[in-house]
């Protein structure tokens, strides 16, 4: 047998190894279930929000203290324009009310008023209106001295709240990906790819440890080159990682159809330049070698450590670590062909992020071969760099001069 | 790379570790023969365990060569090897018969192989019951047997046992030494280590001991015994004052009678001498020392020589 399909073999029956034990056991029910967890905490939190929407709902109004003639005016032009504002929550209804004795004290009062939400209150003439609002800038104020420049504009025209013109609005579906699109599905790629390698990779972090607990590494080190040891529990993790996702992507797919059309058209809107298939295949390899990465440091700098404790405070700055790697590549998706975007797609571990944004906004597909090159070079020299570091530190010897390397 | 040295199964040239400032092992040889089983003997910290962890390729020497079955890196030989590390290890979460082909897969066995002849093994060393027992329900003793079954599954040509009868009962002990002669009819050259003589000289057909991280002694158990003279304890029919003057110098009494080094020109010598004089003969027993002593004398001269 020839010693590259002995690696291959002895890295795949360590892959297994960890597979199994690591699928096999009740907690990998708990893992596989963790993102409902996420999901409760974010509908309750949604609730909680709905909830404290519904409470000022209906509360919230705007106040326009004029006569009856001005009033009319007012709301034909809130008819007119207020459609064309968009705004999340949408703006408050405008009620208008006749002044009674002093308009400045009634706006004051009004917007005091603790039984309603009153943001903006106009009175006096249309011509000169007089606007105060609560808060320091006011959108709200703003809109309302429109309305009342539309209405003198509409008097002094002689016009009536009947419109002038009839529309006609026609959806048209664009040839090519456009600018938006692009940057939306760069944006998706960085952040899925990064949601999903915080989740997964870091769980290679304490995959050592098992082998040194139980000093079954000795058995490891003595059959199998610690390289394959590496390359197997990462193998081994990422068939986790796989498993997981795809239960999750079944159960998306499924969710996907349950969706209202308004999600649908949404999604429409992102368009990566490469075209989906490609761009799904892009992204797994990205995914691959983000997670084998990342995974492989922190694998690395897990086996170091001796005790659980020195595990558990690990987890700092490798999330910060997987933040900044985060940052970097997203940092690049907002600005395709800088400087910071070649820096991000060159340095290898926020490579695959970088790159997967890249993906959506740029149709060439040879950036793509090298980086994936490149990034498996560097998958190899962070698992040798991490054997070596093992087999310094904890076995307590200098290690073959790259022989592994040499031999493959 | 391949060395061509049919005889030898292991041949270990000049090896020397350091930790730090000190020499652990300080510039070892060994050669062991195919087929031969070979004891490293050594006191605690002697440097046997380095000694076999270099011999494996799990630590590399700092000076010094070695050829492992014809190969000079060890681990490309790794698959004819078999190996039981003096701290124990396997994967609690497995079941025995799991951990014994788990061990073979690691030296190129095919699972379904490993899981079949784990079970005949299983049952052989009288295990049956335990073959789908998790490695954490095992005691002590029977995980530590799982383990040594899973070091000669896939039927190595050399195995290398690291302080194999530690931890074992009277029981196990036998069956182990059973299982190690098992291993040498089948063929396979067999090298472990061990501070307790009494296995070494029931089993092994060389041994070298080390101290101090050097070798001081390498031979048969024959050879080991030859180092010191034998002894005889002489008990007279007529015991009678001046009888110590005949006895070599150094005698001294003992139950009821005298024990003295004999001389290299042996004792009828002294018999002859002893019966002239009329003391006459009513005991005589001649005593070859054992391997313990040997080593006790080898290990006495190292501490010495380290010292000094």
């Amino acid at each position: 047998m020839s010693s590259t399909r002995k690696l291959i073999r002895q890295t795949l029956t360590i892959a297994r190894r960890d597979f199994i034990a690591t699928v096999m056991t009740p907690m990998f029910l708990l893992f596989l279930l963790a993102p409902l967890l996420f999901a409760g905490f974010g509908a309750m939190g949604s609730l909680g929000a709905m909830t404290v929407g519904q409470g000022t709902e209906g509360k919230e109004k705007l106040y326009a203290i004029v006569s009856v003639e001005d009033a009319a005016r007012l709301r034909a032009a809130d008819t007119l324009i207020r459609p064309a504002i968009s705004r999340e929550r949408g703006l408050p209804p405008l009620v208008t009310i006749a002044p009674a004795g002093d308009p400045a004290a009634q706006a004051r009062a009004l917007l005091s008023d603790p039984d309603i939400d009153v943001p903006a209150v106009l009175y006096g003439p249309l011509d000169r209106p007089q606007l105060i609002h609560a808060n320091p800038v006011s959108t709200t104020a703003r809109y309302m001295a429109a309305l009342a420049e539309q209405a003198v504009r509409d008097r002094r025209a002689g016009l009536g709240a009947a419109p002038l013109s009839q529309p006609t609005f026609t959806r048209v579906e664009r040839d090519s990906t456009s600018l938006g699109g692009k940057s939306a599905a760069a944006t998706f790629a960085v952040v899925s790819l990064f949601v999903v390698t915080l989740m997964l990779a870091g769980q290679a972090v304490g995959t050592m440890a098992e082998e040194r607990s139980n000093k079954v590494i000795e058995v490891l080190a003595a059959a199998v080159p610690l390289e394959s040891v590496f390359l197997g529990k990462l193998i081994g993790m990422f068939g986790v990682a796989v498993l997981f996702l795809a239960f999750w992507v079944a159960v998306g797919i499924n969710i996907t159809a349950l969706l209202p059309p308004d999600f649908a058209t949404a999604m429409s809107g992102i368009a990566p330049a490469l075209g989906f298939p490609a761009f799904a295949l892009l992204y797994i390899l990205y995914f691959t070698l983000a997670y084998m990465l990342l995974g492989s440091v922190f694998l690395t700098v897990g086996a170091q450590a001796t005790t659980p404790r020195e595990i558990q405070m690990l987890s700092l700055p490798i999330t910060i670590f997987q933040m900044a790697m985060f940052g970097f590549a997203l940092a690049a998706v907002g600005r395709p062909g800088s400087w910071v975007a070649t820096a991000a797609e060159l340095f290898p571990f926020s490579s695959p992020f970088a790159m997967a944004g890249h993906a959506a906004t740029s149709a060439d597909i040879w950036p793509h071969i090298a980086a994936l090159a490149w990034q498996l070079l560097w998958v190899a020299i962070t698992i040798s760099v991490g054997a070596r570091l093992f087999r310094r530190g904890v076995l307590q010897s200098a290690g073959p001069k790259w022989r592994w390397f040499k031999r493959g | 790379m391949r060395v061509q040295d049919d005889h030898l199964a292991l041949r270990a040239t000049g090896l020397v570790k350091r930790f730090g400032d000190r020499r652990v092992v300080d510039g070892i040889d060994l050669a062991v023969p195919t087929g031969a089983v070979y004891g490293v003997l050594g006191p605690n910290g002697a440097g046997k365990t380095t000694t076999l962890r270099m011999l494996l390729g799990i630590i590399e020497p700092d000076e010094g060569t070695r050829t492992l079955l014809g190969h000079a890196l060890p681990r490309d030989a790794s698959d004819r090897v078999g190996y039981l590390p003096e701290e124990r290890g396997l994967y609690p979460g497995m079941k025995a018969r799991e951990a014994i082909a788990f061990m073979g897969a690691l030296r190129g066995l095919d699972w379904s192989t490993g899981r079949k002849r784990a079970a005949t093994m299983l049952e052989q060393a009288g295990l049956g019951h335990a073959v789908d027992s998790k490695i954490r329900k095992l005691s002590k003793g029977m995980a530590q047997f799982v383990q040594l079954l899973g070091s000669v599954v896939h039927q190595p040509d050399f195995l290398v046992l690291d302080e194999p009868f530690s931890g074992l009962d009277p029981v196990n002990q036998e069956r182990l030494e059973a299982l190690i002669r098992g291993e040498r009819d089948r063929g396979a050259t067999i090298l472990f280590s061990t501070h307790v003589m009494a296995h070494a000289e029931r089993l092994c057909d060389r041994l070298c001991v080390i101290a101090h991280g050097k070798r001081r002694f390498e031979g048969t158990v024959d050879d080991a015994r030859a180092l010191l003279p034998m002894k005889a304890h002489y008990v007279p029919h007529h015991p009678a004052p001046g009888i110590a003057g005949l006895l070599p110098a150094g005698a001294q009494e003992d139950r009821g009678g005298w024990r003295f080094t004999l001389p290299p020109e042996g004792i009828e010598g002294i018999l002859v001498r002893l019966i002239d004089a009329g003391y006459g003969i009513s005991g005589l027993s001649i005593e070859r020392p054992g391997l313990h002593d040997a080593f006790v004398r080898i290990v006495g001269e190292a501490a010495r020589e380290q010292a000094a």
